[in-house]
């Protein structure tokens, strides 16, 4: 497991993003968390990733923005919307701009491992 | 409710033009209203039903935020909130609901929905935490588990030990942030503290003037008399000289002021309200003050609780640390020890033993270091501590027997389980050789001593799996023991502390020994069941519906359990165990999960039992839980006046049941309850549809369930019988009330007056399990109560062995089952059916507590196809 496949997870509620990082390294994924949309753009900027994990609904930059520079600098780059059900018709529009799935919070974590797996078996798919 | 008797009252002169319509447009109504008389009776029952989805909406909701608590979904704020108000309309529609077929009878409930949603609002909005309703001192045994906001972490950490936990700890009471800031407001403190710490801020004094001008006007300081009297009394009980120590918000968590705030031992009672004061003073020592400003804290308030707990004499003490931080021994818990006052060990003033025992079930003890002990600390005569030498005797013996070193072992175990995180555990032993507990805490370790971060996904596919992705998560997290199957009383006495419990149902009975186990997988059951419910509160790691999980984790099996991620290992994956204790969230304790279970408090309890008890009215109504079992009830209420029902409303169609069984029971369907072709008035048993209560019929009208050769009675039984009123025994029954069911397709209420006896089944079989309940009741009796309590013994025996969650109370039996597939319902109905049957005049038989056992056995005698599922 050499070529282990990089997650970031993008939530300005904490408890999202420290419940997701142990759920998705126990799967085998490299997970950085940001709770701060400035921060996580920055980031992205430097690094690659090969999935993005986002809220829609953040301070600062809003996430379809994000999800859109996103796919702007890395169209390979999956990226999975997690969203309350106010947002629920947003997120149904990112879809347009490309977005893998997305998740109606609460979620459990089953959930999201097994959407995560789907994106992480598509990009490897991609990739053979 | 007729509006003949309304008379017009004068129109105030004042009256606007507007509201003079609106008047009018009222008036009008009320008139236009129809006879109540004339109602259609369709239309009472189209209520009826409506306030039966609610309910069972609302409990859905219930079980939800039941669910969430266990870790297994992410959620936030929001979801919350929306929960709650989505609650509280159902709610009123309930309210309004009943309302209207009971003629207004139950306005009251209005007001008991404001007591319960007023404060689960201000939870809400976080405003709640130091309110009024808070007390200013409050005894461990009660201080309320989820406000550490409140209480402080210390003593909070403490409380849970005691009232979840049920460890030994001396006794103890917190003097709360509330009452601290009574104290500055009640001194008017608060700004001139302020001022003080902004003009430290901003470079105009140093932190020893600062700290001194603080520190000088707290302890000058007036305790106020409401909060003076409480702590006197609290202190004043027994002989005992008092620990005072601080017990900040945030200390022992995720920051630490260890050692910085002041702890005053071996107190006098009458001098704990200043030593109180003291240890407020501590929050503003200069070091205090210079660790706040560092942590970036200064701005926030801070608020301290001060812990009162009583000092043991002991004459051992130490601490226990869960991992070794040496980090050589990874494998070991290690515990310190020495003679006297735990100062000693605590404050590395002296060579001190050194237990290593293994974390590994069954805690071999690998090594003892028995150090020489020439000192140690004891408490002074009239208050305070002194030094003495240790008796030439003692100083190379052991300060610890192999049994207290285990027994310590365990507890600490215990409490790591439950804190999710290594622990430091300070400990007492006292002079009649018991051990308690002193203190806990997350147990920080030197960087050198965290193992470099391995790949966990890597260690773990090491180890073989032994079930994956099954089973529905009750509670998440990790834990690691040896399988036991526990499937009787005798299995839980055997029961190993620490061992993973596998298991059919998720039987209400073993709730006794959650707290023992490490981990719990069940085969049945749901996430929303009363043990799943258990398992959270003492966050015991739970996956149900683990299919075959009997005989794929056999007894004695070593498995590592991480519900999690839904994976149950073959051997204890230690890496994965470090992991999770060093590395991964305790969710329980983020502040989504304590709102949660906050709210939780205020929603789900049920206080309401006995529907005859004085209290089962709206004000007796503490929980959502609550009003919708009181509306519930009040409804069928409603529903059984049948001989008013048929006078007040129009179309009521009731049939009589045909059968051989002597029950003159009534049906009212409310919809697909019985075949719709039934002319007449007349119902056969074949013709019911409703399939709660076919099952209970085949139960009830089975070969030799209805007995209808005469009962001995004993004279005593008989003497009881024949002082009772007429109205009371058997062929009165027509007389008093009707035998009734009212029928769905899906759901059954049933009343059945038989003899001496009062049964009521309201059960609900639906394709999805989660809907699906039995509750039932049970009550009355003609012999004395001591026979009736046996009696309800007797069916609470024999039902707990069915899974039912049994209460009793006197001669009140009250039996509920939840979420289970419709085949096991359907069997659980039969059985209630025939347990009526058997039950008819049992208390006249029953004539002494050993007659239980036998009569138990008679009834699984004849109810031999029964036990195929039960605890076998």
């Amino acid at each position: 497991m050499k070529d282990k496949l990089k997650i970031m997870v993008l939530d300005d509620e904490p408890i999202v993003c420290k419940r997701l990082k142990p759920a998705l390294e126990k799967l085998g994924y490299e997970v950085d968390t940001f709770i701060q949309s400035v921060e996580a753009m920055h980031q992205i900027h430097q690094t690659p990733y090969d999935i993005v994990i986002t809220d829609l609904k953040m301070k600062e930059i809003d996430g379809m923005r994000f999800l859109e520079e996103v796919k702007k600098q890395y169209p390979q780059t999956e990226v999975i919307v997690i969203t309350g059900f106010a947002t629920m018709e947003t997120a149904k529009q990112s879809f347009r701009k490309g977005v893998f799935d997305f998740i109606a919070k609460p979620f459990k974590l089953g959930e999201i491992q097994e959407v995560v797996a789907r994106a992480a078996a598509k990009i490897k798919g991609a990739t053979a | 409710m007729s509006y003949s008797s309304s008379s017009f009252p004068p129109l105030p002169n004042s009256l606007r033009q507007e509201k003079m319509f609106e008047y009018l447009h009222n008036l009008w109504n009320r008139i236009k209203r129809p006879k109540p008389g004339l109602e259609a009776f369709p239309e009472i029952f189209e209520r009826f039903q409506e306030m039966l989805q609610n309910h069972q909406l609302v409990m859905e909701l219930i079980a939800d935020l039941g669910e969430k608590s266990g870790g297994e979904y992410i959620f936030d704020r929001k979801y919350l909130a929306d929960t709650v108000e989505e609650m509280h309309t159902l709610l009123l529609h309930m309210v309004q609901g009943l309302n209207l077929i009971t003629g207004n009878r139950h306005l009251e409930l209005h007001s008991a929905l404001n007591h319960i949603f007023v404060p689960l609002e201000a939870e809400l909005r976080g405003r709640l935490s130091l309110s009024g309703e808070m007390p200013l001192i409050v005894s461990l045994t009660e201080a309320p588990l989820d406000r550490p906001e409140l209480t402080g972490g210390k003593a909070n950490n403490l409380a849970v030990i005691i009232q979840n936990l049920q460890l030994p700890v001396p006794s103890g009471f917190v003097i709360t942030t509330r009452a601290y800031r009574l104290f500055l407001e009640y001194n008017q403190l608060e700004e001139r503290i302020h001022a003080w710490l902004e003009s430290w801020a901003a470079g105009e004094q140093d932190e020893r003037q600062t700290s001194r001008q603080i520190q000088y006007s707290l302890l000058a300081g007036v305790v106020p008399q409401e909060a003076a009297t409480e702590i006197k009394r609290q202190a004043g009980k027994g002989r005992a000289y008092w620990a005072i120590r601080s017990s900040a918000y945030g200390e022992d968590g995720e920051l630490t002021f260890a050692g910085l705030h002041e702890s005053l031992l071996n107190v006098p009672p009458r001098g704990v309200i200043q030593a109180y004061k003291k240890v407020l003073a501590s929050l503003y020592s200069p070091e205090a003050l210079v660790y706040r400003q560092k942590m970036g804290m200064l701005g926030e308030e801070a608020a301290m609780a001060v812990l009162a707990q009583e000092i043991v004499p002991s004459r051992v003490s130490g601490v226990v640390h869960t991992l070794d931080i040496s980090g050589e021994e990874s494998d070991c818990v290690v515990v310190y020890a020495s003679w006297g006052l735990g100062r000693t060990v605590v404050e590395g003033r002296g060579l001190v033993d050194r237990f290593l025992v293994e974390r590994d079930y069954p805690h071999h003890l690998r090594r003892q270091e028995i150090a020489p002990k020439l000192t140690l600390v004891r408490p002074q005569s009239g208050g305070g501590e002194e030094v003495a030498e240790v008796p030439p005797e003692e100083r190379e013996a052991a300060t610890l027997s192999e049994g207290q070193v285990y027994q310590l072992v365990r507890m600490a175990l215990k409490l790591e389980r439950y804190f999710k995180r290594p622990q430091e555990v300070e400990w007492a032993v006292d002079q009649n050789g018991q051990c308690l507990i002193l203190q806990s805490r997350g147990l920080i370790f030197p960087k050198a001593a965290t193992p470099p971060k391995q790949d966990i996904c890597e260690s773990c596919a090491l180890y073989p799996v032994l079930v994956r992705d099954v089973g529905v998560v009750a509670h998440a997290g990790v834990g690691a023991g040896v399988v036991a199957q526990v499937a009787s009383d005798a299995d839980m006495d055997r029961f190993p502390e620490g061992a993973v419990l596998v298991t059919k149902y998720t039987a209400p009975w073993l709730a006794r020994i959650v707290p023992r186990a490490a981990a719990i997988i069940a085969e049945r059951g749901s996430a929303a069941g009363h043990l799943a419910t258990i398992a959270r509160e003492f966050r015991v790691p739970t996956l149900v519906g683990v299919e075959g999980a009997t005989e794929l984790l056999p007894e004695g099996m070593k498995v590592t359990v991480d519900t999690k991620n839904r994976v149950i290992y073959g051997g204890r994956v230690n890496e994965l165990l470090h992991y999770e204790l060093v590395q991964s969230l305790a969710f329980e304790d983020a502040p989504e999960f304590r709102l949660l279970r906050r709210l939780l408090s205020r929603v789900a309890p049920l206080h309401l039992i006995d529907p005859t008890a004085p209290d089962f009215s709206p004000q007796g109504c503490r929980s959502v839980h609550d009003v919708i079992r009181f509306i519930h009830e009040k409804a069928v209420e409603e529903l059984m006046d049948l001989p008013g029902l048929v006078k007040r409303f129009k179309g009521v169609r009731v049939f009589t049941l045909v059968s051989d069984v002597p029950l003159g029971l009534k049906i009212l369907d409310l919809g697909g309850g019985i075949d719709p072709e039934v002319s007449g008035s007349r119902l056969y048993p074949e013709q019911i549809r409703s399939a709660p209560m076919k099952a209970l019929w085949e139960g009830l009208s089975g070969p030799g369930v209805w007995s209808t050769e005469p009962i001995p009675v004993d004279f005593k039984g008989m003497m009881s019988s024949l002082s009772k009123t007429w109205a009371e025994t058997p062929g009165a029954a027509t007389v008093s009330g009707f035998n009734l069911a009212v029928l769905t397709e899906t759901y059954m209420n049933l009343h059945l007056r038989l003899g001496y006896h009062f049964n009521l089944v309201d059960a609900r079989i639906d394709p999805d399990p989660q809907r699906n309940h039995i509750y039932f009741r049970f009550v009355g009796g003609v012999t004395d109560l001591t026979r009736r309590s046996r009696r309800a013994q007797l069916l609470a025996n024999i039902l707990s062995q069915y899974h039912f969650k049994v209460d009793t109370k006197g001669d009140l039996v009250v039996a509920k089952v939840l979420h289970l597939p419709r085949e096991d319902l359907e069997h659980r109905l039969r059985l209630l059916g025939r347990l009526i049957g058997f039950t008819r005049q049992l208390d006249i038989q029953l004539r002494s507590d050993e007659d239980i056992p036998e009569f138990m056995e008679a009834f699984f005698e004849q109810n031999a196809p029964a036990r195929e599922d039960t605890p076998a």
